[in-house]
C-alpha cells in the first residue's frame, strides 16, 4: 500500500476514535435519561378528612426544591400531575424530570428535593413513617423511576 | 362596596378588590318568622320555639280532607309503583351538571302532558332562560332549571305586598344533576342502563364489571320502564338491607339513584298531587327540578332563581321567595347549617417565546409548584383550635399538558379548594390563599429576570371561579325550621329531639346566605344505597309508605309557610312574611 494510503488509515482510525469520544461526551452532555417520580399519600375529603398530607403539595414542595438547589439548565420537569377531584386531597401525585447535565449527579439531587420536600409536608402535617389514617399509612411515600 | 361586575367566564385574576368586597357582604336577614308569645318557655338551643299560629296551621292542614286524599292516594300499591318507574324514567336521562337540558325537557313534558299544568305554570323556557329571575346565566351558561307553579290566592287579595312587583312564593326543590356520567352523551344515545345485580354478588368494582351485568331493565320507545318477567323482580320494595338480602332484591345500578333524582322524583309528586286535588296555597308555590348543585355546577340553579351573583357574594332574590324547601337527603331532622367554599381553577401558561424556540426559561410546571407549596406552608385557625370554625383548603388536582416538540410544558391547570362555615372566615383563608396564585409565577419568572406579561414570562389565568356561600344559622325558630319540626310531629315521621348540629353543602346555601328561612329535607326512601357520587351509584328500593308520609311531610310544612285554603273553606295566614330577604336591591 502506498505511504499515503496507511497515513490515511491511521488518521482515520484516529478520527474515528475521536469522533467515538465526541459523541460519546455528547451524548453525555444532552443525557436524556428521564426520571419518573411518583407520590402516593392517604387522600381522603377535602373537609372531612383535612389535617392529611396531599400527594400534591409535596411534589410541588420537590419541585420547589429542585427549583431552589439545581442549576435550570441541569434539567427539566414535566409531566407534574396528580389529585382525583377538587374536594379531594391528592392521594397521588407524579412528575418526570429530563437530566441534561450529570447523571448520577442530577439523580442525587431530584432525590434530595424529593425527600426535603416529603419530610416537609409529612412534618408540617405531624405525621411519621407508621402512622396510619383511615388503616392506611399516613404519611407520603415516593417512588423514583428508573 | 361592590366592585364592578365582572362580566366573563373566563377572566385575568385580580386579587385584592374582589375579596375585600365579599368581605364587606355579610350573610343572614331579617327574621321573619311569627314572634313567639310572650310567655312562651326561653328556647332550648337546639329546639325552636313552635308559635301557636304553627301549631294550628299543621294540624289543621294535616287533618284537612283533600290533603288526606292525596296522602291516601299516595299509600296506594299503584301509586309506589308509579313513582319506582317515573324514578327511573327520569334518572336513566344522562344529566352532567349544567347540561341538565334532557332531564329539564323529560320533567315539563310530564308537567304539561300528564299532570296537567297550563303552559301558563310552567316558569322556566327551554333555552334555561327564567322570567322575572334576578339573573340568567351563571359561568356563562344557560341555567336549566325546570319549575311548575301552583298559583296561589294571595296576588288578587287587597293590600297585597309585593317586591317590585313580585308576589312571595315558596319553593320546594330537588336537584336534577348528576355527578356521573361527567360528560353529556350524544343525543341519539342519551340514556344510562339501570342494570340490576342480584344482592348476593359483591358491588361492583369497575365499570367493565358494571357494563357485564346482564339483567337490565328495559325501556319502550317513549321512554317508559316495560313492565316484563326482569321488572316483576326488580320493583319489589323491602324495608332495610337485611330484608332485602333476605328477600333477593336487585340492586339497581344508575348514576344519580340517590344523587338526587329520588328526592327529586318525590319533590316532582308533591307538584303532581297539588294540582290533581287542588290544594290551594295562599302564596305561590314553585316545584323545581333545579341545575347545577354538583361540583362545577356552583349551584347555578339556585343562583339564578335567587338572582346571586357570585361577583358580588350577594342575591336580589327578584322572585321574591319567602321561605325555601330543599330535598337532597337529609337525615331526618333536616340541615340548617351550611358549609361554604370557594374554588379557584388556575392556568399557567408558558412564556410564548419559550413554547416557539424552546430552550431553558420560566415554566409553567415550576410556577405552579411554587404557588403550591406556598399555599401547602398554610396552617388554618382551626389547625391550632379546634374551637375555631373548621376552615379547611387543598389543592384538590394539578395537570400539566405534555410537553411540545420543544421540550417546553405549554400549561398547568389546577383546582384548589376551601371550605369554612362561616363567611368571615371564608373570605380571610381565601385572602391568604389567592394572593399566592400570582406570587408563584412571580418567583418563576424573577429566575429568569423575565419581566411580568412579557413574551418571556409565565403568565396566569383565572379559568374558573367556584361560590358556595356558608351560613350557620343563627334563627332556630325561622319558619323553614318551624314548619318541617311541626310537620314532622304531625305527621309522625323524622321527629328530631333537637336540631341537626351538622352542616352540609347543599343547594340551601344559596338562600341560607342571603337570609332567607330554608332547611334541607329528605324524602325517598332505599332498603339499601351506596356509591353516591361514583359510577356504581346503586339502591334497592324501600319502604312505600315511609316514603309517602315523609312526601306528606314536606307538602305539609311547605303549605305552612305558605299558607292554606281549607276544604272546609277557611284560609290558614301563611306563617312566612310576604316581603323575602335578599343582600342587595341590585338587579342584573
Amino acid at each position: 500500500m502506498a505511504r499515503n494510503e496507511t497515513m490515511g488509515k491511521k488518521w482515520v482510525g484516529a478520527g474515528l476514535a475521536l469522533a467515538g469520544m465526541l459523541a460519546a461526551s455528547l451524548a453525555f452532555a444532552q443525557n436524556t435519561e428521564v426520571l419518573s417520580v411518583a407520590f402516593q399519600g392517604p387522600g381522603g375529603h377535602s373537609n372531612g378528612n383535612y389535617g392529611r398530607a396531599s400527594s400534591v403539595h409535596a411534589a410541588a414542595r420537590a419541585i420547589a426544591n429542585m427549583a431552589a438547589t439545581m442549576d435550570p439548565a441541569s434539567y427539566v420537569v414535566s409531566d407534574f400531575g396528580g389529585g382525583n377531584s377538587v374536594n379531594s386531597i391528592a392521594s397521588d401525585a407524579h412528575f418526570k424530570v429530563r437530566l441534561k447535565g450529570n447523571a448520577a449527579a442530577g439523580r442525587e439531587a431530584v432525590e434530595a428535593a424529593v425527600r426535603s420536600g416529603i419530610e416537609a409536608e409529612n412534618d408540617f402535617r405531624g405525621v411519621k413513617a407508621g402512622d396510619l389514617t383511615g388503616n392506611v399509612p399516613a404519611t407520603i411515600r415516593y417512588t423514583i423511576k428508573p | 362596596m361592590e366592585t364592578a361586575m365582572m362580566k366573563t367566564w373566563v377572566r385575568i385574576l385580580t386579587v385584592a378588590a374582589a375579596t375585600m368586597a365579599l368581605a364587606a357582604c355579610g350573610g343572614g336577614g331579617p327574621a321573619d318568622t311569627p314572634p313567639a308569645s310572650a310567655d312562651a318557655p326561653p328556647a332550648a338551643k337546639n329546639v325552636p320555639v313552635i308559635s301557636p299560629e304553627v301549631s294550628a296551621a299543621a294540624e289543621a292542614i294535616h287533618n284537612d280532607a283533600r290533603i288526606r286524599k292525596v296522602v291516601d292516594e299516595w299509600q296506594t300499591a299503584a301509586d309506589a309503583q308509579y313513582r319506582y318507574d317515573t324514578h327511573l324514567e327520569l334518572a336513566r336521562i344522562a344529566g352532567p351538571s349544567r347540561y341538565e337540558s334532557r332531564r329539564a325537557a323529560a320533567i315539563q313534558a310530564r308537567m304539561l302532558g300528564e299532570w296537567g299544568f297550563d303552559a301558563a305554570d310552567i316558569m322556566t323556557r327551554a333555552d334555561g332562560t327564567l322570567p322575572g329571575a334576578g339573573l340568567q346565566k351563571v359561568d356563562g351558561l344557560p341555567v336549566y332549571n325546570v319549575c311548575a307553579r301552583i298559583k296561589g290566592s294571595y296576588a288578587d287579595t287587597p293590600d297585597a305586598k309585593s317586591y317590585k312587583g313580585q308576589y312571595p312564593k315558596v319553593l320546594v326543590e330537588g336537584h336534577i344533576d348528576s355527578v356521573n356520567p361527567s360528560m353529556l352523551p350524544p343525543a341519539d344515545q342519551p340514556f344510562e342502563p339501570v342494570k340490576l345485580q342480584s344482592m348476593a354478588d359483591a358491588v361492583v368494582s369497575s365499570p367493565e364489571e358494571l357494563a357485564a351485568l346482564l339483567e337490565e331493565l328495559h325501556f319502550d320507545a317513549k321512554g317508559r320502564v316495560i313492565h316484563d318477567a326482569v321488572y316483576e323482580r326488580a320493583h319489589r320494595r323491602f324495608d332495610d338491607a337485611d330484608a332485602a338480602q333476605k328477600g333477593n332484591a336487585l340492586r339497581h345500578y344508575v348514576p344519580g339513584y340517590n344523587d338526587d333524582m329520588g328526592n327529586t322524583m318525590t319533590v316532582l309528586q308533591i307538584a303532581r298531587m297539588m294540582k290533581k286535588y287542588d290544594i290551594q296555597p295562599v302564596y305561590d308555590v314553585w316545584i323545581c327540578g333545579t341545575a347545577g348543585e354538583e361540583g362545577k355546577g356552583n349551584l347555578a340553579g339556585m343562583k339564578q332563581l335567587y338572582g346571586y351573583n357570585q361577583d358580588t357574594g350577594k342575591g336580589n332574590n327578584a322572585l321574591n321567595f319567602v321561605a325555601d324547601f330543599g330535598v337532597d337527603g337529609s337525615p331526618k331532622g333536616g340541615t340548617i347549617n351550611f358549609v361554604g367554599s370557594y374554588r379557584f381553577q388556575i392556568k399557567y401558561q408558558a412564556p410564548a417565546e419559550l413554547l416557539r424556540t424552546g430552550g431553558v426559561g420560566p415554566s409553567p410546571v415550576d410556577a405552579a409548584a411554587m404557588a403550591v407549596a406556598k399555599i401547602a406552608e398554610i396552617k388554618t385557625p382551626w389547625d391550632d383550635d379546634k374551637d375555631q370554625p373548621k376552615t379547611t383548603y387543598t389543592v384538590g388536582t394539578m395537570a400539566c399538558e405534555p410537553a411540545n416538540a420543544k421540550g417546553v410544558t405549554p400549561s398547568c391547570t389546577m383546582l384548589v379548594d376551601m371550605r369554612s362555615p362561616l363567611l368571615e372566615s371564608l373570605n380571610a383563608i381565601r385572602a391568604r390563599i389567592e394572593p399566592l396564585f400570582k406570587a408563584g409565577m412571580e418567583q418563576e419568572n424573577a429566575r429568569f429576570q423575565a419581566a411580568a406579561d412579557s413574551p418571556q414570562a409565565v403568565t396566569l389565568k383565572l379559568e374558573w371561579f367556584g361560590d358556595r356561600p356558608p351560613h350557620t344559622n343563627t334563627n332556630p325558630s325561622d319558619v323553614a325550621i318551624q314548619a318541617a319540626w311541626q310537620a314532622a310531629q304531625v305527621t309522625g315521621v323524622d321527629k328530631q329531639d333537637e336540631l341537626s348540629s351538622g352542616s352540609g353543602s347543599l343547594n340551601n346555601n344559596v338562600p341560607a346566605a342571603m337570609g332567607v328561612p330554608t332547611i334541607d329535607l329528605g324524602m325517598f326512601t332505599t332498603a339499601a344505597s351506596g356509591g353516591v357520587h361514583t359510577f356504581y351509584e346503586w339502591g334497592v328500593p324501600g319502604n312505600a309508605e315511609l316514603e309517602s308520609k315523609r312526601m306528606s311531610r314536606v307538602m305539609v310544612a311547605t303549605l305552612i309557610a305558605a299558607g292554606f285554603h281549607t276544604s272546609d273553606g277557611k284560609v290558614i295566614a301563611p306563617a312566612a312574611e310576604p316581603i323575602g330577604a335578599r343582600t342587595t336591591e341590585d338587579q342584573y
